[in-house]
């Protein structure tokens, strides 16, 4: 068996009980083998002709590199096309909010583009990566970021509040469907996804929306990452992907 | 390995005729079904084959495949435990043991499987690729993605429950 202190292995008649578990067997078997073969070659041809094979297939360095450059494009596009709130909102807590986002979504960026030939990353992580997207875009309801609240009337409020939902939600699928394509399989890649594009949805609202009410913030920003999650999650239950 | 990367269909079936059939084994040994085996076996070289452009030249590649063998199996049994599968289900998919085996031997196979089923997988894996892999203790944490002094601690409790588990059988055959 194994070499040197490796060796070391059960005694007392178990390692001879368990070497009978591991038979020859027929698993050189000719005929399932070049069956089997087929279907992998068969399978990677077909994956290699589709535009996510395409980008699956590329390092994890560049894969990386792509989220990373669609992501600053993205940005870049909206700091030029849409217009940012006003300076007396760009507040510190408003900066901070938005690096924290910034590194959630980075953080979600690196496990969605984990390779697989590691061992795959806890559950806990995955798990701690969600609570703490989805906790974070609620805090930030709590956390004005500045003493100016453009709206008062209550229903104004709701209506602008649905408007931000369907931007942010709108904005989050471009990042998921993103993130997916580029996602090799990873066990909780659907749910990481779906927390990245909360997260971005939120970074923009939190970037152009001036409203920074807590009603406002829960009913219309954090929803998005929520929904995202919640949503995604569901779907990813009872439709696991292949 | 090199060759592959660079797009050698040749190469890709050597790879494959190499390390199938010890990815058969390892798998057929967790799931206990030839036909999930095969499928887990056939993803894990659709996913190697993603990865390829991963890999760095001069590396070994068996902890590669190997890990992503694992991977699979983990998150089969992850799905299939979300399904809550009825035991029903799990006795009828138990011990695909060849039919010419013997009475005797295929009982007793029987018992060290349903002991090996009685570990928690994190012990049943490194026992798994230790003993019937031959792999030594590094390569095993680098497969299942832990230090090498826990995967001793491991493989040491392992091998104590089983030998609890089989200490009447033990001693009967001696």
């Amino acid at each position: 068996m194994t070499k040197g202190s490796d060796r070391a292995g059960p005694g007392d008649g178990l390692g001879e009980r368990l070497r009978e578990l591991d038979p020859a067997s027929d698993a050189n078997d000719r005929e399932r083998m070049d069956k089997m073969f087929e279907n992998v070659k068969g399978q990677c041809a077909e994956s290699d002709k589709t535009i996510a094979g395409f980008f699956r297939s590329r390092s994890t360095t560049v894969r990386r590199l792509i989220v990373m450059a669609v992501f600053a494009a993205l940005g870049v596009i909206g700091w030029y096309n849409f217009p940012l709130v006003d300076e007396s909102v760009r507040t510190g807590p408003w900066v901070a909010t938005l690096l924290v986002f910034c590194a959630l979504l980075i953080i979600a960026m690196m496990m969605v583009t984990h390779p697989v030939h590691r061992p795959e990353l806890p559950r806990w992580q995955v798990v701690c990566l969600v609570c703490v997207a989805v906790g974070a875009t609620v805090l930030a309801a709590f956390w004005p970021t500045s003493g100016a609240h453009a709206i008062t009337h209550e229903h104004t409020s709701r209506m602008v509040a649905g408007a931000c939902m369907g931007f942010g939600l709108l904005l989050g699928v471009p990042v998921y469907a993103l993130l997916r394509l580029v996602d090799r399989g990873n066990a909780f890649g659907s749910l990481i996804a779906a927390a990245a594009a909360g997260l971005a949805g939120n970074f923009v609202l939190k970037a152009q929306c001036a409203i920074d009410t807590t009603g406002h913030v829960l009913l219309g920003h954090a929803s998005v990452a929520v929904l995202f999650v919640v949503g995604l999650g569901l779907v990813h239950y009872w439709i696991p992907s292949k | 390995m090199g060759a592959y990367i660079d797009g050698s269909d040749q190469a890709f079936r050597l790879l494959f005729e190499r390390y199938a059939p010890i990815l058969l084994r390892l798998t057929r040994r967790h799931l206990r079904s030839d036909e999930l085996a095969e499928e887990i076996v056939q993803q894990t070289f659709f996913r190697l084959h993603g990865a390829r452009n991963d890999f760095r030249r001069g590396s070994k590649l068996r902890p590669w495949v190997m890990t992503i063998a694992m991977n699979l199996v983990r998150e089969h049994w992850r799905r299939k435990k979300r399904r809550k599968m009825t035991t029903l289900e799990v006795e009828t998919q138990a011990a695909p043991e060849p039919e010419f085996m013997p009475l005797e031997i295929r009982e007793r196979s029987i018992l060290l499987h349903a002991a090996l089923e009685k570990l928690p997988t994190s012990q049943r894996e490194v026992v798994e690729l230790h003993w019937f892999q031959e792999r030594p203790y590094a390569e095993v944490a680098t497969i299942v993605g832990t230090s090498e002094g826990a995967v001793r601690v491991r493989a040491h409790r392992a091998y104590a429950t089983l030998k609890q588990l089989l200490v009447s059988e033990i001693r009967g055959d001696e």
